[in-house]
């Protein structure tokens, strides 16, 4: 019993770690560029994909086709940002939303095309190895994940704030109009925010997928996901969102086990509509920046 | 739209089937087909477009209702038996009510967090209508549902009427004071308040009588198909009458109705696989809410003006 | 007693006290002014006692009515008019109906009411209308019943704010920067429009930083500086106040 819900929480743990580097990500564009971007989860969907191709069709080693993916979700960010987001920088958020919106079925629908409805599997050796401590069974993968989302969320504290673009990203994130004033390239920081956001959605899928299948509708029900972990620790709040993330990890994992398995994805939007209702600027409220 | 105008359109609109009957003898049958979705559908995006175009709320959340409608009128009449005027006007309390219920909680939320709220329970709304088997079926979907009328053109009456009535309100709510402060709410909520005009209630009145005439357009597919299934309830359904709104016109009488028409006519001319649909239909979305969030209406007036 | 009764009133930003136990009584038929240097509080103030931000300390009353912290609809409900800083219209409605949305709500608030155009609303819209022009007229925008709000030049906009605020015949106006950013002429357009109010006996507050027009037309001008209030008086008085000086000048 206790082994079966220690697996329930380290499950629910590894959950978190994916739902808090894709949030993570989502606030930051929100925090710094003030973007709303419905096509997030598809860095993570379009991540896997590519890891996938590399590590399965092309045979890979795990890291070089985890890098490679990561690169190419960099360059399609980059794309993206050129292309559709700087035109919708300025815009009212509606238009954010929708346009985003927008890509995010264009993309979601593209993949069902290229890559079929087939879920695909990209089991590694990490994930068929099994821990095995009294009973208490743990795929390797998944202390993986939990080390991995360790390393990342350190290596983006330290980037914050010990980099020059990561000083101006919270710069941004605090007070835009006097970045532009001081001399801080409003644009290139905006890009730089949006390559990181996409990197991390693309390193959570790298670490995650040998673990769950993938299929081209898992980024649309990943963005819900990050937007209420970002929405229920504080708009905008990257740290916030983390901590939301975890949460809606855990609890989701709990639930799934003991209340219902059918009904587990609502929750994370029942978690969002309780922490609005009880607290309706977020678990931290209104903090300003990352 | 001038009275004048309307007049040849809706003489033309009502004997549709017939005229039809008589340029397209063999096209008949499939033709009312599209005629029948044409009207739902442009029903649909006009109890959409008083919550998005009016109230300027951007709610994703539509498809919950209009399931909920659906849902409820095929169980009524399966199960219980009821006649259809019945099964509809409990289709219409049952998502209004839900909509009433839900628009508690949700308008509390900002904007942003208020669109990603409704997104959420559209999808738990289809969460709910795909795993509780026991009342939906589940993807096995509620068949059998009785149809009040068989003629298509029968039908085509059934859609013009609802249309009809969906105009109605839409125009009882869209114009004079009650207008007025809808407006007022969407295009400056504070100055509204200013104004002694509580944001709230009037975005929760759209809200709700958005929901419960999605909820009657609902029933009405539910039986015209005789099938519903959870499938018709996916954010797809909200991407579409995004659409319909901004292709046409969102908060246009005249947009809105030329973009159900265009958006109902074209698929069908070009015949495309639902995946290439949406892809087209994303990429249609993205490029005019980027370039002419007023769509076509909004062209129109500009030429208009510039006369 | 006055008509309105600010007690103790506390705002908080992130740390900053913006408003730091501030006293403020406003008497019927008054014109008082509300000054002091940037970031002194006015503009919170102003805000706290209309409801668009909540005070975290003290006590506003209008009439008979406690409405500290009530909704922003339900102050102006009762009779509480004003104008914003950032000139606010609504852009898309004609300035017409700019106005008589402002009157709406209070000649009738039952929205099923409204589904139904009985005669009864038709004649309140009427009288709405009468009225709009009227307003329209008085501030010399009278030809531009018909045009889009948001295609009026600021001044326009300004002039179209503040007859709105009036529509409703409030009893107590709050003006937020009635004479910034526009033209002398607009500025003394604008004075006369306020000593026209005084004269009927309506009651004005007004925040400004025009030192001119505060000193034409107050009757008492009350001071704010860190979120205190720190003086006040007749601006004769007020003008010669070494605290006021001190405030505006000494740093």
């Amino acid at each position: 019993m206790l082994t079966d819900v220690l697996e329930t929480l380290v499950h629910g743990l590894t959950l978190g770690s994916m739902y808090a580097m894709v949030a993570a990500g989502l606030a930051l564009m929100l925090g710094v560029a003030r973007l709303i971007n419905f096509a997030h989860g598809e860095f993570f969907m379009l991540g896997a994909y590519a890891f996938w191709f590399g590590y399965r069709e092309y045979e890979l080693p795990y890291v070089v086709a985890g890098a490679l993916a990561v690169a190419a979700m960099v360059v399609w960010g980059l794309v993206y940002q050129l292309g559709v987001i700087r035109a919708i920088l300025a815009r009212s958020w509606h238009v954010q939303l929708i346009a985003t919106l927008a890509t995010s079925i264009v993309l979601t629908n593209l993949a069902i095309i290229v890559f079929g409805t087939q879920p695909k599997e990209v089991p590694t050796k990490l994930s068929s190895t099994i821990l095995d401590i009294g009973g208490f069974r743990l795929a390797w993968q998944r202390l993986l994940v939990l080390g991995g989302a360790v390393v990342v969320f350190w290596a983006l504290q330290r980037f914050v704030t010990r980099t020059r673009a990561g000083r101006a990203m919270r710069a941004m994130s605090q007070n835009r109009e006097a970045c532009a004033v001081v001399g801080v390239d409003v644009q290139r920081v905006a890009l730089v925010t949006f390559a990181v956001s996409a990197a991390l959605a693309a390193v959570a899928a790298v670490l995650v997928s040998p673990l769950f299948n993938i299929f081209p509708d898992m980024g649309t029900g990943l963005t819900l996901k990050a937007f209420a972990a970002v929405v229920a620790g504080g708009f905008g709040y990257v740290n916030g969102a983390i901590a939301a993330s975890f949460l809606i990890g855990v609890v989701e994992a709990l639930a799934g086990s003991y209340i219902s398995y059918a009904y587990k994805d609502a929750i994370a939007f029942l978690i969002m509509i309780a922490v609005l209702l009880w607290r309706p600027a977020g678990l931290f409220g209104r903090r300003i920046g990352i | 739209m001038g009275r004048l105008t309307a007049v040849p359109l809706v003489a033309v609109a009502l004997a549709a089937p017939w005229l039809v009957a008589l340029i397209a003898p063999g096209q008949q049958r499939y033709i009312v087909h599209v005629l029948i979705y044409t009207a739902l559908f442009a029903a649909l995006a006009l109890s959409y477009d008083l919550v998005v175009g009016h109230v300027g709320s951007l709610s994703l959340a539509h498809p919950a209702f209009f399931g909920a409608g659906a849902y409820t009128a095929a169980i009524l009449a399966t199960r219980a038996g009821w006649p259809f005027l019945a099964d509809v006007a409990g289709a219409v309390l049952v998502a209004g009510v839900l909509a009433a219920v839900a628009g508690v909680p949700l308008f509390r939320l900002t904007e942003h967090a208020f669109a990603v709220g409704t997104l959420g329970f559209a999808v738990v709304a289809w969460i709910v209508a795909t795993n509780w088997v026991e009342v939906t079926r589940g993807p096995l979907c509620i068949t059998g549902i009785p149809k009040p009328v068989t003629t298509l053109p029968a039908w085509y009456g059934v859609a013009l009427a609802a249309l009809g009535v969906v105009l109605v309100l839409y125009l009882g709510m869209t114009t004079f004071r009650l207008g007025r402060a809808l407006h007022a709410v969407r295009d400056n909520e504070p100055l509204a308040a200013a104004a002694a005009i509580n944001p709230l209630r009037y975005r929760r009145l759209a809200f709700a009588v958005g929901g419960a005439l999605a909820g009657g357009i609902g029933a009405l597919y539910a039986h015209y198909l005789s099938v519903f299934c959870p499938e018709e309830m996916t954010m797809a359904l909200t991407v579409n009458l995004l659409v319909i709104l901004f292709l046409g016109g969102v908060g246009s009488l005249r947009g809105v109705l030329v973009g159900a028409v265009l958006f109902t006519a074209l698929p069908e001319v070009l015949r495309l696989a639902p995946t290439w649909r949406l892809v087209i239909y994303g990429a249609l979305l993205l490029v005019i809410v980027v370039r002419s969030p007023e769509g076509l209406e909004g062209l129109f007036r500009r030429r208009a003006g510039a006369r | 007693m006055a008509l309105l009764e600010v007690r103790g009133l506390v705002k908080r930003f992130l740390g900053i006290v913006a408003v730091n136990g501030v006293d403020l009584d406003v008497r019927r038929g008054e014109l008082v002014s509300l000054i002091g240097p940037n970031g002194s509080g006015k503009t919170t103030l102003f805000n706290c006692v209309t409801g668009f931000l909540g005070a975290d300390g003290g006590r506003v009353r209008f009439r008979d009515d406690d409405v500290t912290n009530a909704a922003p609809h339900r102050i102006a409900r009762l009779g509480l008019g004003r104008t914003f800083q950032q000139v606010s219209v609504f852009g898309r409605l004609s300035a017409r109906d700019n106005l008589i949305v402002f009157l709406q709500q209070h000649q009738e608030e039952r929205w099923l009411a409204r589904l139904v155009r009985t005669p009864r609303l038709r004649r309140l819209e009427k009288e709405a209308v009468a009225r709009a022009h009227a307003l329209l007229d008085l501030v010399g925008l009278g030809e531009k019943a018909d045009a889009p709000a948001g295609s009026l030049s600021y001044g326009q906009r300004k002039l179209l704010a503040f007859a709105a605020a009036l529509m409703p015949d409030p009893e107590l106006i709050l003006l937020d920067e009635p004479a910034a950013a526009v033209n002398p002429t607009m500025i003394n357009q604008m004075k006369e429009h306020i000593r026209a109010l005084h004269r009927q006996g309506k009651t004005v507050l007004l925040v400004e930083h025009n030192m001119d027009v505060v000193m034409d037309i107050s009757q008492r001008v009350v001071v704010l500086d860190h979120g205190q209030k720190i003086a006040e008086g007749p601006p004769d008085v007020i003008r010669r106040d070494p605290a006021v000086i001190e405030a505006y000048f000494g740093r």
